[in-house]
């Protein structure tokens, strides 16, 4: 069943932990790839093994930064949350992102008519 | 500007890399916890929940060494390993290990010695400064080519010229210090005080010359940082004090600094004195005479500083406008005894004339050095290759395990740097000391030697052909391995019968490629032997053994008139024919292998038709030609009736006499030096060629005693006061020194005799230049050999270790030992025949560099092309006779339970 699912496309998986991290505050990895996996309509499958790496990069950038802390129930798990530089950088890259799809919407109703 | 940041975030993990995996670990635990508390919260059991999360989260090592390679570096990781791994497999094979570091280290330092003294010499600039905006100016007719100027046209040419900035004119000349001491010869210079502003270099003491002491009567001098040392103790009080030169007061102005040296040697390339530096400067100041002398003495070079922005091009045109004017100032008579119609000015770079005269023979050394360089890459690399066979399973295995073929040659080529890098290091130590060995065998015209030091340029120089022979010899083995896939490698390290085709072609090509450099290098060896015996053999014309000489000039202060001069060379011969021991003695303005400026004569042919010829020119005194053993082929000798009073006569060398009086008696026939009013002088005698080699053998010998008064005593050119002494002795002539310098300070206390050597030892040093490039391509020659044998022998050995299944085999079905030998033997030939071949050819076009080092053998001399082709094959025989005996003794039965 999982199987089935789309995995995130390359490049759109950083501005989709930004993003999160813009809407929810500081969450925890788990947390993230929930909450991706929960907004995409169960849709995407996030995986594991470029998620974590995906927040190392984003750390090293300086948009996110982490410290552990204590989940829901009672877990120690580290919490990632947006930096200022971070806030910047989701504007951006969704502003970038708005354009492309625009312009790849044009293309694909020219296909059609 | 974030991946700087990126690269700090790098940095600072790099630091806490354990803490952080330990993180990574924790929160990867975290995460699973929590899929595996939402899967029971959904209804599902604890086992199937941890199953479905395990399953959704992917290997969990995966996901920590992804993060591990966004933290640190890990490429530079991946090569602390491979040099570490690199290191420990050099370690465990020493054998060859040591092989192939040796071969690299002697490639790596003959390249860095010799690249180090062409850096001096051709490619570092001068020590001036702004070195490379200084030029040098020479006068040019059909006379005399690259001519040093005259006083009157160098006034020309300070007045007249604007592309210059300043121009600086000198002459070197030789001084005795009296007085304060031993009295001493040495070195010095005559020089316009513009020359310390055009090189740059200011005094350590005191000053250098104003303008106004450019001028006859100003006697003033610079002393050298060295003769300021060890003849006044580094006095500097020494300054503003009076010190005795050729017995006249001079004022030491200043002392130049320590590393000054001006002129720097090879601007009197040929004259054996000049190599050593100028101890003590004077002012140029050209007396009335010089400056009057239209189309005489030609003796000063010009240095100038061209204006910032001119090229050597346009300073070249401006020369042309000035030779048209130069020409139209020349009294006409003059011209017409020069016998020219137009002088020329011409521009040369400084740097370019001082490297001159070792620019070819260096440029040939470094060519050399650079075949013998590729020679033991190619050496390492056929041996890498050969132990590429014995890795090929480990590469297989690794790239099995997943190592990608990116990451195989870059552990290849590691270990080949590593390789380098120790040849490189134990190169350089080698370099020092070869330069050392380099420096004592050079040339005395090796401009600047003590100052050929290991510097920067040479260290990367060094560095920079270490990595280049590491990607040069590593490469190939790396690909080719790296290439092959794995199974194959799997299967092929088990068991077969013949392994590797193409590698071992690849090998055979490099050691064909070998042979064929070793070649090359060989018959550049040999060519220069052969010219080296046939310089040593030629006939010299006279005879150096149980000659000693000397020179000794009276300085004008103390011997003023001819009468002076004349009576104390008498009276020294007299006093020295009196000696025991001595055989014959006499005097000259030259001696022979110390060709001086050449005169000009009228000669006058046997339809009484004169014409002018510029010919080299010897004054005689005494018995000198048996002192110098030249010998009398036809007529007489000079005696002592030739006087000024009574016939002027001459004796020439007979290619003189061929030359000008072909098919016909050269006795009675009339030569006059310069032009009338000299007398004509009648040839008395014809003599043996003086093979000078450097000049021409057309030599005119004159009476000293029918020299005028007025050219004895002149004092500029100082020609006929400085003659030197030949003594023939009927022992060991050096056993004769203190008695024959007795005899003259028992003349006078004060002189200095100067040159005090053996007419063997001028020999010797007049060969040493043909003898230093012979000696050091022969040692290219030699080692280029022994690597490339070792190649060959390397080669052939792995090839019958590889082949000793097949050879079992063979022999097994009855093949005779004989039959063995020829195959490995004719696998042998092949490669080397086919490098010779090659380096056949490649010869016959590098040769061509040689051309202006070799005396009287041509460059493609057959004697030596054929004589090195045979001694290569010869030896490449021997050398494949070991492994191919071996292979004829293989016992089919070991052989082939062997496997």
């Amino acid at each position: 069943m999982a199987n089935e699912k789309l995995d995130v496309l390359q490049g759109t998986l950083a501005l989709m932990i930004l993003k999160t991290l813009e809407v929810m505050g500081a969450l925890h990895g788990y947390g993230i790839a929930r909450r991706i996996e929960q907004t995409s309509g169960d849709v995407l499958s996030v995986n594991y093994g470029t998620l974590y790496p995906a927040l190392l990069k984003l750390e090293q950038e300086g948009y996110i930064a982490s410290a552990w802390g204590v989940s829901d129930n009672n877990r120690r798990a580290k919490f990632y949350r947006l930096t200022r530089a971070g806030r910047k950088q989701v504007q951006r890259e969704t502003r970038e992102w708005e354009q492309t799809t625009a312009i790849l919407a044009r293309f694909l109703a020219e296909e059609k008519s | 500007m974030r991946s700087v940041l990126v690269w700090f975030a790098r940095l600072g993990e790099l630091v806490f890399k354990q803490r952080r995996d330990m993180e990574l670990a924790a929160e990867m635990e975290t995460h699973l916890d929590m899929h595996i508390a939402d899967g029971v919260r959904a209804g599902l059991t604890v086992d199937e929940a941890r199953r479905r999360a395990v399953l959704a989260l992917g290997g969990v090592e995966q996901v920590k060494e992804n993060c591990r390679d966004r933290r640190g570096f890990p490429a530079v990781e991946a090569m602390v390993q491979d040099v570490g791994f690199g290191l420990r497999l050099l370690k465990k094979n020493p054998g060859f290990s040591a092989v192939a570091v040796l071969t690299l280290a002697l490639g790596i330092g003959a390249t860095t010695a010799i690249f180090t003294v062409v850096n001096t010499v051709l490619i570092r600039p001068l020590p001036f400064k702004d070195s490379s905006s200084l030029v040098m100016l020479w006068e040019n007719f059909p006379s005399c080519t690259r001519c040093p100027f005259s006083a009157p046209d160098f006034t020309f040419l300070q007045r007249s010229q604007n592309s210059f900035e300043s121009f600086g004119i000198f002459q070197n000349r030789e001084f005795d210090i009296s007085g304060n001491g031993r009295p001493e010869r040495v070195m010095a210079a005559r020089v316009s005080a513009s020359i310390f502003p055009i090189l740059g270099i200011g005094p350590l003491l005191g000053r250098t010359f104003i303008p106004e002491e450019d001028t006859p009567g100003s006697n003033v001098v610079l002393l050298s940082y060295g003769l300021w040392q060890h003849r006044y103790a580094s006095d500097k009080r020494i300054i503003g004090r009076a010190i005795e030169i050729d017995r006249q007061p001079y004022t030491v102005v200043g002392v130049m600094p320590l590393g000054f040296t001006f002129p720097i040697a090879p601007i009197l390339a040929g004259s054996v004195s000049s190599s050593h530096p100028a101890e003590l400067w004077i002012p140029m100041a050209f007396t009335r005479t010089e400056l009057q002398g239209w189309g005489n003495m030609y003796n000063s070079d010009v240095i100038a500083r061209l204006k910032p922005g001119t090229t050597i091009a346009q300073a070249d045109s401006e020369a042309e406008l000035l030779s048209n004017r130069l020409t139209a100032l020349y009294p006409p008579a003059v011209m017409k005894a020069l016998n020219v119609a137009r002088i020329k000015v011409a521009v040369y770079p400084y740097q370019q004339e001082v490297s001159g005269p070792v620019r070819e023979p260096l440029l040939v050394l470094m060519t050399a050095v650079g075949l013998v360089l590729l020679i033991s890459c190619t050496n390492v690399a056929t041996l890498l290759l050969s132990r590429a066979a014995t890795r090929q399973r480990e590469i297989a295995v690794r790239t099995a395990l997943g190592a990608t073929r990116a990451r195989v040659v870059r552990q290849l080529l590691t270990e080949g740097l590593l390789l380098a890098g120790a040849g490189g290091a134990l190169g350089l130590m080698l370099a020092r000391w070869g330069i050392r060995l380099l420096l004592s065998l050079a040339p005395p015209d090796l401009p600047l030697p003590q100052q050929v030091s290991i510097g920067l340029v040479v260290v990367v120089f060094v560095g920079g052909i270490s990595i280049l022979t590491a990607l040069l010899f590593g490469l190939a083995p790396a690909l080719q391995l790296s290439s092959l896939p794995f199974q194959q490698g799997l299967q092929e390290g088990g068991r077969s019968a013949t392994s590797g085709r193409v590698k071992q072609r690849l090998r055979g090509a490099l050691v064909t490629i070998e042979f064929a450099m070793a070649l090359v290098l060989l018959v550049g060896a040999g060519l220069l032997i052969r010219s080296f015996a046939k310089l040593l053999e030629a006939n010299l014309g006279f005879r150096p053994d149980h000659v000693l000489t000397l020179s000794l000039p009276l300085p004008y202060n103390a011997y003023p008139k001819a009468a002076q001069i004349r009576s104390f060379y008498q009276q020294l011969l007299e006093q020295i024919a009196a000696l025991p021991g001595v055989a014959a003695d006499g005097f000259s303005n030259d001696l022979p292998l110390e060709n001086r400026d050449s005169e000009g004569f009228q000669i006058e042919k046997s339809d009484s038709s004169t014409i002018n010829r510029s010919l080299d020119a010897t004054w005689a005194l005494g018995n000198y030609f048996e002192a110098t053993g030249i010998s009398l082929s036809e007529g007489r000798w000079f005696t002592p009736e030739d006087r000024a009073d009574s016939q002027a006569v001459a004796i020439i060398s007979q290619t003189l006499a061929r030359r000008f009086w072909p098919n016909e008696d050269a006795f009675g026939k009339r030569i006059r030096w310069g032009s009338s009013p000299n007398p004509w002088r009648t040839v008395v005698g014809v003599v043996s060629d003086v093979n000078d080699r450097a000049s021409g053998r057309a030599r005119v010998y004159m009476s000293y005693l029918q020299v005028s008064d007025d050219v004895v005593q002149e004092n500029i050119v100082g020609e006929w006061r400085s003659m030197n002494l030949a003594v023939r002795t009927r022992t060991d002539p050096e056993a004769l020194v203190s008695a024959v310098v007795g005899r003259i300070h028992s003349l006078d206390p004060e002189l200095a005799p100067a040159h005090v050597r053996t007419m063997t030892q001028v020999l010797s040093s007049s060969v040493a230049a043909p003898r230093f490039n012979t000696v050091l391509l022969g040692i290219f020659g030699g080692v280029a050999l022994f690597l490339a044998v070792i190649g060959v022998y390397g080669v052939l050995a792995y090839m019958v270790t590889e082949q000793t299944h097949e050879i079992g085999i063979r022999t097994a079905l009855g093949a005779e030992r004989g039959e063995i030998l020829c195959l490995v033997l004719r696998q042998g030939a092949k490669l080397v025949g086919a490098g010779v071949a090659i380096g056949f050819f490649a010869a016959l076009g590098l040769t061509r560099l040689l051309r202006g080092l070799l005396y009287g053998v041509s460059v493609t001399d057959p004697v030596t092309f054929a004589g090195v082709a045979v001694l290569l094959m010869s030896v490449a025989l021997v050398a494949c006779y070991i492994p191919a005996r071996r292979a004829m003794r293989i016992d089919p039965v070991v052989a082939l339970r062997y496997e």
